[in-house]
């Protein structure tokens, strides 16, 4: 957990290169007064909404919308996971919402 | 016409037959664990003369059909002591079925010491005693090479490596891959059957064979592309593997709190940066050299998912470096080095070890204080001593539940005797499930799906919950054992599961290449049919519902970083196979 007032956050696959290059160092330290949704902070971040499947937050995978808080740690995932941990991890489950994240779009 | 082969090694008979009736139609999976099943009496001992080997190509190996490659073997495991399937890339299966090889079968065992090698080519199968100087102790990587320059560089080998020789029940089969590197049939110990059976090597000399017949190739042609643009289109296969392999795996896994660090003891780390897939893809490319990012180990492979690994100089250290490896040795056994694993992981494939038992064996001797933690330069001395072999590489050699019964633990991450690979099922419960029910001991790769309804099954799981992980890890399992028979890579999965189209491409490509006609219910049936095989046999053997559990410690030791116990019932466990 990162401290009150920071988040941590991550990027994988080609945010992992990304994201390093903002502070030079991975995980990248935020301040964070109030919630913010991931949507909101890929874009403070610059990163298209179509470069993420899904979001992690404390662990846990959730959909780009939900909400992350000071203190939390979270990552970006671009599609790109293998394996049936797809589903085992509930990339599904959490993504029922937003037909965009699974239905996968190939980049141009 | 296709052959059925049996290598008598008892008496050096060699039988060239017809495909029995029973097996016609059946490739892969289906086929090894069908004649285990029939033929293998089930409380033999796996190391003695009762024991049979079957190598088997899949029912699409061979062809144009993209990711077709892949080898099965089958007998009874020394390592669980129940039905096995290994499967491996390399050019073994696309050669056996070029020749019209549907099955090579080796049973009973030579009286004496002496280790042989079969030669196979279009016209016969000669049994002839193994040349010196790949025996006692030859690496995997000095015989392919003393092999090739004796029978030629095209042909295709599958290996008995030293460890294999020595018997132990962490060997593997080992296959040559196109460029002459090494692909591994790894777990469950078959490389010590083939060894108890004295046999050194197989060889495959195509010169001279036709193509592989394709009842309709037009229709074929059109289903290839249509299953080729469903692998490219999706982003794991299209690009994910290719980039970063299967180590991509190790951030996320980590990032979910399911990466078992420490033999099973925490599952997150806080220096997975130091092997993950993007810093593997990363130090590639800054090396140069002879280091490929990306690489297939078979020809007709679109994902090359398979990268070849360079020092600091470019030089060449290694190939096929999985996610599964770099987890034990890195989080499991606590070695922090990139290099120092690549050097283990080369150096397994040249002794002929299940890479995977092998990490988990290493992290459970750390904890029994045979070996200090993350000392990666012991683990690569012990790992080149299993040519000799010393005692401590014949501890580690025995495997994970070996070292733990040694070292007095009540924490050994086994099913069925066999090492639980890099996922804590404990934090991804469907995981878990699929590692206590598959017959195959713990197992990650028992379950893959191609059924198109994956979604309707999977599409609410959460992993840390109990809801919907039986139906999931049932349709996985019978999924994969169906993909295994058709010998197409697992990792099609990826152009099947989101993609309706995609599978049935796959069964479109099926019925072109034998002008039969079968349906997606067909291969579901299929894939339980391997399944009820499997379990029959291992209930033969002796295995009870008793068996088809997890260990203990995992049911009262939380794993952190979400304090998760394993909590399904014996009950609910045995729901699983429950069709």
């Amino acid at each position: 957990m990162s401290k009150k007032g920071t988040i941590e956050v991550r990027g994988f696959l080609h945010l992992d290169a990304f994201i390093r290059k903002i502070q030079g160092k991975m995980p990248l330290i935020l301040d964070l007064d109030a919630p913010i949704t991931g949507r909101e902070l890929a874009e403070r971040l610059d990163i298209s909404p179509d470069e993420i499947e899904v979001i992690f937050v404390n662990g846990f995978v959730q959909e780009l919308d939900f909400i992350i808080n000071p203190g939390d740690r979270m990552a970006f995932l671009p599609p790109g996971c293998p394996g049936p941990y797809r589903i085992a991890l509930g990339f599904y489950g959490k993504n029922q919402g937003n037909p965009a994240n699974f239905k996968i779009k190939k980049r141009g | 016409m296709f052959k059925f082969i049996r290598v008598n090694m008892t008496n050096k008979e060699v039988t060239i037959s017809e495909v029995p009736e029973k097996y016609v139609g059946l490739g892969g999976r289906e086929l090894t664990s069908n004649f285990v099943n029939d033929e293998v009496k089930p409380t033999c001992h796996p190391l003695g003369k009762n024991n049979k080997l079957i190598f088997a190509p899949g029912l699409l190996s061979g062809t144009a059909a993209p990711n077709s490659g892949r080898v099965s073997i089958g007998a009874k495991s020394p390592l669980t002591g129940g039905i096995k399937e290994s499967n491996s890339g390399g050019t073994f299966s696309q050669n056996m079925a070029r020749m019209g090889i549907k099955a090579l079968v080796i049973e009973g065992m030579p009286e004496d010491d002496k280790f042989y090698i079969i030669k196979i080519n279009k016209d016969n199968v000669i049994i002839e005693e193994a040349p010196e100087e790949i025996l006692g102790g030859c690496g995997n990587y000095k015989a392919i090479e003393v092999l090739n320059e004796k029978y030629g560089d095209k042909v295709g080998i599958a290996l008995a490596g030293p460890a294999a020789e020595y018997r132990f029940a962490t060997a593997s089969i080992s296959f040559k891959d196109p460029e002459s590197n090494i692909r591994s049939g790894g777990r469950g110990g078959l490389g010590a059957v083939m060894g108890s059976k004295k046999v050194k090597a197989i060889i495959l000399d195509t010169e001279g064979v036709e193509r592989v017949p394709v009842a309709d190739p037009d229709k074929f042609r059109a289903a290839v592309k249509v299953f080729a643009k469903a692998l490219m289109d999706h982003p794991v296969a299209g690009e994910g593997l290719a980039l970063y392999g299967t180590n991509v795996l190790v951030n996320i896994i980590n990032e979910a709190g399911g990466l078992p660090a420490n033999n099973f003891t925490g599952g997150r780390i806080d220096y997975n940066d130091n092997f993950s897939g993007e810093t593997l893809n990363a130090t590639i490319k800054k090396r140069g050299g002879k280091g490929k990012v990306t690489h297939g180990c078979h020809r007709g492979c679109i994902i090359k998912c398979s990268q070849w690994y360079a020092d600091e100089d470019g030089e060449y250290v290694t190939s096929g470096l999985e996610y599964e490896t770099t987890w034990g040795l890195g989080a499991d056994a606590g070695i922090r080095s990139l290099d120092e694993i690549a050097y283990i992981d080369r150096a397994m494939d040249d002794i002929g070890v299940d890479s995977i038992e092998v990490a988990v064996a290493v992290g459970a001797a750390m904890e029994g204080g045979l070996i200090p933690w993350g000392d990666g330069k012991r683990v690569l001395e012990i790992i080149k001593d299993m040519a000799k072999p010393t005692e401590m590489a014949r501890i580690i050699g025995g495997g994970t539940a070996v070292v733990g019964k040694l070292c007095g633990l009540f924490r050994v991450p086994v099913v069925k005797d066999q090492a639980i690979p890099a996922y804590d099922p404990r934090a991804i419960k469907g995981i878990g499930l699929t590692y206590a029910t598959t017959p195959m001991g713990a197992d990650h790769t028992a379950g893959y799906c191609i059924s198109g309804n994956i979604l309707k099954v999977g599409a609410d799981i959460d992993p840390l919950q109990k809801e919907g992980q039986i139906e999931y890890s049932r349709a996985m399992q019978i999924g994969t054992a169906a993909v295994d028979s058709t010998g197409m890579c697992l990792f099609v999965y990826f152009g099947i599961a989101d993609n309706p189209g995609g599978y049935q491409a796959l069964i479109d490509m099926i019925n072109a290449q034998y002008g039969i006609n079968i349906t997606a219910t067909d291969v579901d049936k299929l894939g339980e049919n391997v399944l009820r095989v499997e379990r029959e046999f291992n209930k033969k053997a002796g295995f009870t519902n008793s068996h088809d559990r997890l260990p203990e410690f995992m049911e009262y030791e939380p794993l952190a970083p979400h304090n998760v116990v394993w909590d399904f019932t014996p009950e609910e466990i045995d729901k699983v196979f429950d069709f």
